[in-house]
């Protein structure tokens, strides 16, 4: 695509001809035997998934089609459960990397969980740099969460200014884990890193929690993307790391639909506890019931017949 | 540590929460020069949690209050001041008290219990249910390291309860059950000093601690947030029946008992719900546990609604007492003439107050200085 984008052709091309399209890239041999990331495989995944979310535009244009150029963009990681299972700094910076080529200024791209102490025990350099990408937590310096309360629904909370100040646009780089009460803990949940008081989310399985805190207005006005990070998938015992019920998946997914993102995340999880033999979710009275309430809220599908899941391997 | 970090805010919360003796002692600036040279800000505790189980693969469960938290590695419970780490259970305020001041104990509000005395009242961050009308919010529904911590281990609050004559040390302003360790030992260290301790809950909290929480501490006060699960599950995100559970508790031990009931306008404030729930008082604990109907001002998430009107707290307070309530306050309404104690029998008053100001106190022994009439309490 050549010239400048007309908004409302955008808007609409967002709602209407991308809303529930997934994609799902797999990258045999992306973790290397000893559990270092193969980079440049990590990037032909990353392109080849924006590519196809974007209906085949070059990367480039691809990712000119979601942010603008003077976008302050947030990458919103999860980093709780340690470094053998976090959004490890190679999957963060691949992403910046790649959103630097499609024109985003690196100063204006800040990688960021809630606290300092997870990012650096994930693995993370910290880095404030005025001019390049910035990697913070929440408790930084000048950072912090708001004064003043954000009341939605069921929802009162403290936003970390980064989400609701800091930033005009917003990747939810997310693990895709099992959750002992949210049944699923994806793309949508990982904004619970964006509050004070997640904990005060996490009753009937987190429902209607995930959602109502999705919709209020500094994550869905700004929510432009989803990608699971699923290169390992914890499918059991989650949200904490065990070896034995983290599959080596080796997969990234793709949507601009972010309850579409996470419905595919959890029948990957579902595919998993079956081939091992668990029960699923809905047996264990955990199943995911959030994303149908942010169905019926509008915020994308999660019914089967309105999602298209396109797979390819590279 | 720069003074005026002591006024610092913690997200607008005042950090010293109460000066309310400022106008009974002139100990109140000595008081802040101690504070000032309490220690550097403090980091999180881990001192090992009491009441959960552990079960396989890092996993733990949480017995303290009826949410029994089940939490892999690395996560915390719904207080936010709990953490399992490597499968072992731990509390992270352990020793760091967010809000320290000294408070008159009618400010508590205790009524039957050492009147005039003053309260060393001390919190941690947290609570295990999050009411949307909460007062305190800006430091109970926090995590300990959204706020100001300092290091004041159980001897320190004893030493400075004892040094400024506090008869009393309160554990307040949040909810002291998810700091139960921290309130539990420096009890048992108040007890070997001679320094009497109160609790301020909302007593969301499971039989056993409870029970062994009776036996190391002198009064109880519990805030009833309604008579109806419906409240609790809508306004509270908690269970009423575990709160009637540990009143029942408290009563049958020979710790101090008060209520406190927040009146709502159009929440909690029906004629029926308050009349069934005075009958179950009497049923369940007796007249004689003084009930406190108090007036509700818009706060946290319940901004929308009037603060409750003392005509409404006046018809509450005459349904308790028709209902045969013996001890019936009307609070935050200073000046009112529910503040004072009456004496059921004569219905003189022997305990007159004004706000937190105590006039003229007609009691000798325990009894009613007029009629002779014994009046429920601790009285020293
Ligand atoms: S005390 Fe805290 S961790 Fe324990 S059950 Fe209650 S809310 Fe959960």
């Amino acid at each position: 695509m050549t010239g400048p984008i007309d908004i409302t052709w955008k808007e609409e091309y967002f709602l209407i001809v991308m809303a529930s399209k997934v994609v799902l890239i797999r990258g045999k041999g992306v973790l290397t035997g000893g559990g270092d990331i193969d980079q440049k495989k990590l990037l032909s995944m990353y392109n080849r998934g924006i590519q196809i979310l974007m209906d085949n535009q070059n990367p480039k244009d691809s990712l000119r089609l979601i942010f603008k150029n003077s976008d302050r963009l947030g990458i919103k990681i999860n980093t709780i459960a340690g470094r053998k299972l976090s959004s490890r700094p190679e999957v963060s910076y691949s992403l910046a990397s790649l959103l630097q080529d499609g024109g985003i200024q690196p100063k204006n791209i800040i990688i960021w969980d809630r606290t300092n102490r997870e990012l650096r025990e994930a693995g993370y350099r910290l880095n404030l740099n005025r001019g390049g990408i910035k990697v913070i937590g929440t408790d930084t310096k000048g950072f912090g969460y708001d004064s003043q309360l954000t009341s939605y629904l069921n929802i009162g909370s403290l936003f970390s200014s980064i989400q609701s100040n800091k930033i005009t646009a917003s990747i939810s780089l997310a693990i895709l884990k099992d959750h002992g009460m949210a049944g699923v803990t994806a793309g949508m949940k990982n904004y619970f890193g964006a509050v004070h008081n997640p904990n005060k989310y996490h009753d009937f399985n987190c429902n209607p929690f995930v959602a109502e805190l999705f919709e209020t207005k500094f994550i869905k006005q700004k929510h432009k993307l989803s990608i699971l990070d699923s290169l390992i998938v914890q499918y059991h015992r989650g949200p904490s790391y065990h070896a034995r019920w983290a599959e080596k998946y080796e997969a990234l997914i793709f949507s601009l639909d972010p309850v579409a993102a996470d419905y595919v995340g959890w029948q990957v999880i579902e595919k998993l506890r079956a081939k091992k033999g668990l029960a699923s979710l809905k047996e264990e009275k955990r199943a995911p019931v959030y994303l149908k309430t942010a169905e019926k809220m509008g915020l994308g599908k999660a019914s089967p017949e309105e999602i298209k899941i396109i797979e390819e391997d590279v | 540590m720069k003074r005026r970090q002591f006024f610092k805010t913690a997200g607008g919360a005042t950090f010293l929460a109460s000066a309310g003796l400022m106008n009974q002692t002139s100990t109140f600036p000595a008081f802040l020069m101690d504070l000032y040279a309490l220690g550097e800000e403090a980091n999180l505790s881990k001192v090992e949690a009491r009441y959960y189980k552990k079960h396989p693969d890092r996993e733990i469960e949480c017995t303290l209050c009826p949410r029994f938290c089940k939490l892999g590695d690395k996560e915390r419970g719904y207080c936010g001041v709990r953490e399992n780490i490597g499968g072992t259970y731990y509390t992270l305020v352990y020793g760091k008290a967010c809000s320290i001041a000294l408070d008159p104990i009618e400010k508590k509000p205790l009524f039957h219990y050492l009147p005039k005395s003053s309260a060393l009242s001390i919190a941690t961050a947290g609570c295990n249910v999050n009411c949307k009308f909460c007062q305190n919010w800006e430091i109970s529904q926090v995590r300990p390291e959204q706020i100001q911590n300092y290091d004041f281990p159980p001897g320190a609050v004893v030493k400075t309860a004892k040094k400024y004559r506090c008869a009393v040390i309160a554990y307040t302003y949040t909810e002291p059950v998810v700091f139960y360790e921290y309130m539990y030992d420096t009890s048992l260290e108040a007890r070997k000093k001679g320094v009497r301790t109160a609790v301020i809950t909302g007593g969301h909290i499971n039989p056993e601690p409870m029970e062994d929480l009776t036996k190391v501490v002198d009064a109880i006060k519990i805030d009833l947030k309604a008579f109806s699960q419906d409240f609790y599950t809508k306004y509270v995100r908690g269970e009423l029946q575990p709160v009637l559970d540990a009143i029942k508790i408290v009563h049958k031990s020979s710790a101090w008992l008060e209520l406190v009931y927040l009146v709502i306008p159009n929440l909690n404030d029906s004629s029926d719900e308050i009349r069934k729930m005075c009958q179950w008082i009497v049923k369940e604990i007796g007249p004689d546990v003084p009930v406190h109907f108090s007036k509700f001002v818009p706060m946290y998430l319940v901004k929308n609604l009037p603060p409750t009107p003392v005509s409404t707290l006046e018809k509450v307070h005459k349904i308790a007492l028709e209902e045969g309530i013996r001890y019936v306050y009307i609070g935050n309404v200073p000046g009112h003439s529910a503040e004072s104690t009456y004496c059921p029998n004569c219905k003189k008053i022997v305990i007159e107050r004004r706000g937190y100001s105590i006039g003229k106190i007609a009691l000798k022994g325990g009894k009613c200085k007029y009629c002779d009439n014994p009046i429920p309490g601790i009285w020293i």
